[in-house]
């Protein structure tokens, strides 16, 4: 055995020139930035302040930058792919060879899924959910630190397996008897797994995080028909975390064990059956969608309801709704595979259910739209993603019900008009929601606003260049073209994916107006800058507070008397025209120590996969020991608390409604 | 402040009476008990699987009974699980917990009786090799 | 956690309900999270039973359940963890009144019969492997030992959890973060026997049914 296990310099791709290509950008790129921090001595304030945070707002802001810069990644490939089925029609063959392309469309949805949407979705929460709550922080802010940075290793390692070796060639689900040794005995599906089962513990933990922060950490008063409907949708979403990803987790492993140990769980031979991977993958990739979206909702709720200046419309409508998807998500997975054996009855149950879960989100536009109906609604950038994900959505919806079919799932099952529908829902609703999420708490997080006039250009941009990217697809789905296609020989399918590029190049000018709408921003921060914690007249406590809140949240913890807290609060104090009698007595804050645990734990978590990936034993073993001695660290740490004196909470308060830098 | 406020009890902890009120011997009373019943339904148990005396098919439902039984006893006297309005949060929780198990169990052994039944070719055994049509 | 009030908005003299008391003692949290993480354990050993449930029969031509499978150790392995339990609910007790004797008896007790739960099932193991009936050999072996494997997995990582509790008990006392992390053992202990209810019951019980 020799002592770096199956690792040797043939895992760099020498003989590739896009990848290596690729690899050296990114390179230049990271090397570039770790360089600019180091000389400009930013080294050690992004040490304390940000990577040791324990924070969830700046675990937050953490988390959407990781997604933001995995966009970038995740799109790359996509655009990559348009562009070779856009070119390789009849004898061309395009510029990607079949081993390559497999690898793009793996990663792309892999990336996508677990690190671009996850990512955006848990840090969105992450900023918003304890203020919203009228909290400090989360139940577990410590482990709220490692679940970020375990995202961050499934990252990384990710990455790497760019420069050395391979990724997975199996698609996203990585379906068996494909993903075993047998057919896939190079390391990409070993970076997969490795990748998605060390972020999927972070996201787990971050998913008990949630659950308690929300159901036993709310500001006085506010009784749950009081919490704002993001915070039940981050409970419906963090709920399906802890009753998906264990599944996954297991599943996982039970794959692992078949690759390294010759277990037998999915194997051809000796009695492993293949299909209960596909059953069980799916019982947590349903959830998963849901996971993502139902947060979307939430956010598409609060912007609807603060840009109508009006209250939400039907609030115990939405909040039933939303519980019952929570439910009715782990009632429907088999339509994922209804054309893989499955006797006609049990796909007639699951069409049904299919179906149902349809309706309590048609009662959730009708609420955004009751909302909007009578009030004075503000154009603004959130709400025109929220306009765009409903004119959307709705149609993406339909394709949804109509797949629930199991008629029509027969004729369209594996073409790319399935490609389309999940396109169809999964950007106009956890992206566009995302979108206006980011757009709508960016001057909280930050203390200035986004330029307006550049969000207004990227979101146009991505929605024509959303439709003309997709709904070709439709039409060469019903013609019969299947997905992940490398080369076609079908000739007439070609305009509409020629239209699809062009839709793809429209959306690329939308990520760039979204680049320079940040780089615009920064320049004008001074003119955008939010000056009184409250930019757009909100109605929910996040706003509350000065921007950016300071590391306490709140120097008072408010006492909440009915729905929509601050916008009550707010109508009162302008009645009585003077200061609330809180703001005249403070108290010390203990606020949680910042902790290298996180970054730690997951440094050893990416040694330990990547050394695994290769097989080097030893290494994953100093891997596990020095993870396992972290948190025996921590374990026996005996200050975790920092007390703010109560000088220093007033002095802070008193400063509003000036802005504190970062 | 004179405001009173009272909290849910903690998972495990056990619920209403002030751990100043109740004595020592009322908790080991507790675990006692949950220690015996415990018992009786194992030796229950193994001896339903063990006899003739039952009518064979209804082994494997007794079975079932007795393990749901005894987790019951576990949960109520060693984690003092209870319904009362201190303790919601909890149950809710576990009730959760309890119908997503029983949806990824129930749901993933219907849906492979149901393909092994469709996907295997006639006069094969289960365990043998099954044939990956991969219908798509 | 400081938790102060708006000074004009508190009602003097009104039992809040629980939903509006705001954030809950610490206990309480790190007890529920815990729950909480409780379940999904619970729901990962569920798709690990599924999965066993459904390639019990995959015998591959090898060894069934019926005949590798020893009903007295299954016995033993259930009353030593049973027991274990018991004793961990003791050492809650003396945990309440702050014993410390009582607590590190209690320990004791615990780990040892816990310990010998895990001795008696790497020796069925043992036995199973001398008798060729690996993982590697059928997809119901592979199953089997994932499964009853993992259980003895988190059994093993509870052991060791207690022995690090007790040195942390020993230098720091009943301290509230050591009261704490000693109730969420106590669930962690419980939930295990829990799910060893469930593996007597479908792996060794129905396994050996005709």
């Amino acid at each position: 055995m020799t002592l770096l296990g199956k690792l040797d310099w043939s895992a760099v791709p020498f003989d590739q020139p896009i990848i290596m290509g690729t690899v050296g950008v990114m390179v230049v790129t990271i090397v570039s930035i770790l360089s600019w921090v180091m000389l400009k001595g930013y080294a050690p304030y992004l040490w304390r302040e940000w990577i040791t945070s324990v924070d969830h707002k700046r675990i937050g802001v953490m988390y959407i930058l990781l997604a933001l810069v995995m966009l970038l990644r995740g799109f790359a490939d996509g655009i990559m792919m348009r562009t070779q089925q856009a070119v390789a029609a009849g004898g061309a063959q395009g510029y990607l060879p079949p081993e390559h392309f497999d690898q793009i469309f793996s990663a792309h949805g892999t990336i996508m899924i677990f690190f671009v949407a996850m990512p955006l979705v848990i840090g969105l929460m992450n900023f918003a959910v304890p203020l919203q709550l009228g909290v400090r922080d989360v139940a577990f802010p410590t482990m709220n630190s490692i679940s970020f940075w375990l995202t961050a290793s499934g990252v990384l390692l990710t990455n790497v397996s760019l420069a050395v070796g391979e990724f997975a060639k199996t698609g996203w689900f990585a379906y068996p008897p494909l993903s075993e040794l047998q057919f896939s005995p190079g390391v990409g599906v070993d970076y997969y797994l490795w990748s998605l089962q060390i972020s999927g513990i972070g996201t787990l933990l971050s998913g008990v995080n949630f659950v308690t922060t929300i159901l036993k950490m709310r500001a006085p008063g506010m009784s749950y028909m009081r919490m704002p409907v993001f915070c039940w949708t981050a409970l419906a979403s963090n709920l399906l975390i802890v009753a998906a990803f264990p599944v996954l987790t297991a599943l996982f492993a039970m794959l692992l064990l078949d690759r390294y140990l010759g277990f037998h769980f999915f194997t051809v031979d000796a009695g492993g059956n293949a299909m209960m991977y596909v059953n069980l993958f799916w019982v947590w990739g349903h959830p998963e969608v849901y996971i993502l979206v139902l947060p979307a909702f939430g956010i598409f709720s609060e912007v609807t309801a603060t840009f109508s200046g009006k209250p939400l419309f039907g609030y115990r409508s939405m909040v039933l709704a939303t519980m019952a998807i929570c439910v009715l998500s782990y009632t429907v997975w088999l339509h994922h595979f209804f054309t893989m054996g499955a006797s006609a009855s049990v796909n007639a149950f699951f069409g049904i259910t299919s179906m149902i879960i349809g309706v309590p989100t048609g009662v959730k536009v009708f609420n955004w739209l009751f909302t909007m109906y009578g009030g004075r609604v503000r154009f603004t950038v959130p709400v025109l993603w929220t306009i765009g994900f409903m004119v959307s959505f709705v149609f993406g919806g339909l394709t949804g019900v109509l797949l629930a079919l199991p008629p029509v799932d027969w004729q369209v099952h594996n073409t790319v008009f399935l490609v389309a529908h999940f396109h169809h829902v999964i950007i106009p609703g956890v992206l566009f929601g995302c979108m206006a999420g980011y757009n709508y708490w960016f001057p909280k997080a930050f203390g200035f606003r986004l330029d307006e006039r550049w969000g207004k250009a990227a979101f146009w941009c991505w929605f024509i260049g959303f439709h003309l990217a997709f709904m070709p697809l439709y039409v060469t789905g019903l013609m019969g073209m299947p997905r992940r296609l490398q080369h076609y020989d079908v000739l007439s399918w070609q305009p509409w994916l020629l239209v699809a590029e062009a839709g793809a190049l429209v959306i690329l000018a939308g990520i760039a107006c979204q680049v320079v709408q940040i780089v615009v921003s920064i320049r004008h921060r001074e003119q955008l800058r939010d000056t009184t914690g409250d930019p757009w007249n909100g109605r929910t406590l996040e706003w509350a507070t000065v921007s950016p809140p300071p590391a306490w949240n709140f120097a008072v913890l408010p006492r909440v008397d009915g729905l929509d807290a601050f916008w009550t609060k707010k109508q009162r104090v302008l009645a009585k025209q003077e200061l609330p009698a809180w703001r005249r007595a403070y108290q010390p804050i203990d606020v949680p120590r910042n902790s290298p645990v996180g970054v730690v734990t997951a440094f050893f978590a990416v040694v330990t996969g990547f050394a695994l990936i290769w097989h080097i034993w030893w290494i994953a073993g100093i891997g596990v020991l020095g993870a396992a001695v972290t948190l025996l660290a921590f374990m026996f740490r005996t200050k975790d608390e920092v007390e703010i004196p109560a000088d220093e909470v007033g002095l802070f308060d008193r400063r509003r409604p000036v802005e504190v830098s970062l | 402040m004179t405001t009173e406020t009272h909290w849910d009890v903690a998972p495990g902890d056990r619920p209403a009476v002030p751990a100043s009120e109740r004595s020592a011997s009322c908790g080991l009373l507790v675990y006692t008990i949950g220690l015996f019943l415990a018992a009786v339904l194992t030796a229950t148990s193994f001896w339903v699987a063990n006899t003739s005396a039952i009518w064979a098919p209804g082994v494997p439902a007794g079975l079932a009974v007795l393990a749901i039984a005894q987790m019951g006893v576990h949960l109520v006297f060693f984690l003092h699980i209870t319904t009362g309005p201190d303790s919601t949060n909890n149950v809710l929780a576990l009730a959760f917990g309890v119908l997503i198990a029983f949806l990824v169990l129930a749901g993933s052994l219907v849906i492979m009786a149901n393909l092994n039944e469709n996907l295997m070719a006639h006069g094969e055994m289960p365990g043998a090799p099954a044939a990956y049509t991969g219908r798509h | 956690m400081n938790v102060a009030v708006e000074m004009d908005a508190v009602r003097h003299g009104e039992l809040l309900d629980v939903s509006e008391a705001g954030p809950a003692p610490k206990r309480n949290v790190a007890a529920f999270g815990f729950w909480i993480f409780l379940l999904s354990d619970i729901v990962m050993f569920s798709a690990l039973f599924a999965s066993y449930a459904v390639l019990a029969k995959a015998t591959a031509g090898s060894l069934t359940g019926a005949q590798l499978f020893d009903q007295r150790n299954a016995a033993m392995e259930t009353a030593l963890l049973l027991l274990s339990s018991y004793s961990c609910g003791l050492m809650s007790l003396a945990i309440n009144s702050r014993q410390h004797l009582g607590t590190f008896l209690g320990a004791v007790v615990t780990f040892l019969l816990g310990a010998a739960f895990l001795a008696l099932e790497l020796r069925e193991f043992q036995v199973m492997i001398a008798l060729g009936a690996v993982p590697q050999r059928s997809a119901f072996l592979s199953a089997f030992f994932t499964l009853v494997g993992c259980h003895g997995l988190h059994v093993a990582i509870g052991l060791g959890w207690l022995v690090l509790m007790m040195i942390q008990l020993a230098l720091r006392g009943f301290e509230d973060v050591v009261v704490r992390r000693l109730h969420c053992f106590s669930l962690f202990w419980h939930a295990l026997d829990i799910i060893w209810v469930l593996i007597f019951t479908i792996v060794y019980l129905m396994g050996v049914l005709p």
